[in-house]
């Protein structure tokens, strides 16, 4: 199994550079930026509701994985993009 | 696939149980106050507080040191009560929940966030000591800082969790038993702790962590920095040691094998070790310091599965305690997304990094942090001494000393761990391209 995807790996080091994911980063970048401006614009409303305690821990808890996947895909992304990618074996 | 959906269930099923208190660093604290003052009597040296949740309106006492004008109407603050005063509902102190946010204070979350994220990815812990105090520092109130930090913690784990798993570096099964057990030995942390409160009071208790935390950085830092330079001079390849392959023959089922690290070893071993981690973690706030070496040098496993595992524990328990402080009210939303905005890029190329360097370069940069922050706890201890009138007290410009090389010493941690991460991901990758070229050349030679 490692062999096999050691050999896929072979030509593209040699070969022309894989095509870069511009078009995600950008649109995963748009929805995290439009999130931090919606979410930073309503900072009263949103400190307020999220620290009312009780159930209200859904909104924190939620919203930091919302931000963790649109963010982190957004930063996976950007890293492909720079060419900052992991040791291929 | 059958002991894994088990080990599943039986982690789902003891959490909500075990998780009343549990999460690293404590509980909520129970005698806080949150609400809105609307009312100050400068004449009686009284407020009318309205409790957040239920409306109720209390009226407290202001102490003798506060000023009515210096109280805030309308701003929802956490009020800390005095249970030492001779009459009741006598306010301790006051502080503003949500800190008014500048750029600097912006700029400062977003740069703590990025280099803690780096460190959490490749190390598996890291961060939550620099975090919490400079996030005081810059005005938040204790519990928030620590909710709010536990709140970005836990998502910015399963992001490294999942990119290590993707590597093929994290083995949930060894992440799973860890956590669960981790977490019995938060609640045998926080009895302890509440004995020794109740036994020796709060400089007590201080004192007590501290001894802990120093003894632990220290001891387990310097073993591994050691470690890590035998290694570098012997080329950098690790072997299971001695302890570990001790341990490993002990033969006592239940037998647990974890396919990723390539270890069976017995419960009898993974458990205690998992104790202990929650323990820590319940007294000291970092449980990955003891976790991590405790995994590769007890169970066998190598540092770069070992820190990648940490993330798994650092997401399972992170989660459920952000649901706590959830629960309590006390997460400042703003606080945890700035954090990850650049702690999800890091953590993302701390992960990438790891597959760059030599397994020792990842000791080398714990043991770094560990010493630092032993450091910046050891210079409070005089301060506790006094405290507990053991040794003569000590002015307060010299506390006021002691206190920011504490400080200083955190963000010295965070920076010589975040540069060595950063020359040693570089050296790593240009070696890469390197061979990589030379390869090419030889194909097209």
């Amino acid at each position: 199994m490692e062999a096999t995807s050691h050999n896929k790996n072979m030509p593209a080091a040699s070969g022309p550079a894989k095509s870069k994911p511009y078009l995600k980063t950008l649109i995963f970048g748009a929805i995290s930026i439009s999130a931090y401006v919606l979410l930073f614009n309503n900072e009263q409303l949103v400190t307020d509701t999220y620290t009312m305690g009780g159930w209200h821990w859904v909104f924190p808890v939620g919203t930091v994985f919302f931000f963790s996947f649109s963010h982190g895909a957004f930063a996976s992304n950007l890293l492909s993009v720079l060419g900052l990618e992991a040791k291929k074996k | 696939m059958k002991k894994l959906l088990l080990i599943c269930m039986f982690v789902l099923a003891i959490l909500p149980v075990l998780t009343r208190s549990a999460i690293a660093a404590g509980g909520p604290p129970a005698d806080i106050l949150k609400g809105v003052i609307t009312e100050v009597n400068a004449a009686d040296r009284t407020v009318v507080f309205e409790k957040g949740a239920t409306k109720e309106r209390l009226t407290l006492a202001l102490p003798a040191e506060m000023k009515p004008e210096e109280v805030r109407l309308h701003k929802k603050v956490l009020v800390n009560l005095d249970k030492h005063a001779s009459a009741p509902n006598v306010i301790k102190d006051i502080s503003i929940m949500f800190m008014d946010m500048t750029l600097s204070k912006l700029l400062a979350l977003l740069a703590i966030g990025g280099i803690g994220g780096l460190l959490s990815g490749f190390i598996g812990s890291g961060g939550a000591f620099v975090m919490t105090p400079a996030m005081m520092s810059l005005g938040v109130p204790g519990a928030v800082a620590v909710a709010s930090n536990m709140c970005h913690k836990f998502p910015k784990a399963m992001v490294g969790a999942y990119k290590r798993w993707k590597y093929g570096q994290a083995d949930v099964k060894l992440g799973l038993v860890m956590a669960a057990t981790a977490i019995i030995g938060v609640q045998i942390g926080i009895t302890i702790q509440k004995y020794i409160l109740k036994m020796f009071g709060g400089a007590g208790s201080n004192l007590y962590i501290s001894a802990v935390f120093m003894f632990v950085l220290v001891f387990v830092g310097g073993y591994v920095f050691l470690d890590a330079l035998k290694l570098a001079k012997g080329g950098g390849e690790a072997k299971v040691g001695k302890l570990a392959l001790r341990m490993q023959k002990i033969n006592i089922p239940p037998m647990i094998h974890f396919k990723t690290a390539n270890v069976t070893i017995s419960a009898w071993v993974t458990v205690p070790v998992g104790v202990l981690t929650g323990m820590l973690a319940a007294t000291i706030a970092v449980g990955g310091f003891v976790g991590v070496p405790g995994m590769i040098y007890v169970v066998g496993v190598s540092a770069v599965v070992a820190s990648a595992t940490e993330l798994i524990i650092a997401f399972v328990m992170g989660a459920w305690g952000s649901v706590q402080w959830g629960l309590s009210g006390l997460i400042d939303i703003r606080l945890s997304l700035l954090l990850l905005a650049t702690s999800l890029i890091g953590v993302q190329l701390g992960a990438l990094g790891t597959t760059y360097v030599k397994d020792y370069i990842i000791k080398v940069v714990m043991a770094t942090t560990m010493l630092i922050v032993a450091v910046s706890r050891g210079v409070k201890v005089p301060g506790y001494l006094a405290d507990l009138e053991l040794i003569q007290p000590i002015a307060p410009s010299t506390i006021a000393v002691l206190e920011s090389i504490s400080f200083w010493s955190l963000l010295l941690a965070l920076g010589s761990a975040g540069l060595i991460i950063v020359v040693a991901m570089i050296k790593g990758m240009s070696a890469d391209r390197r061979s990589k070229s030379t390869v090419t050349g030889v194909q097209h030679g």
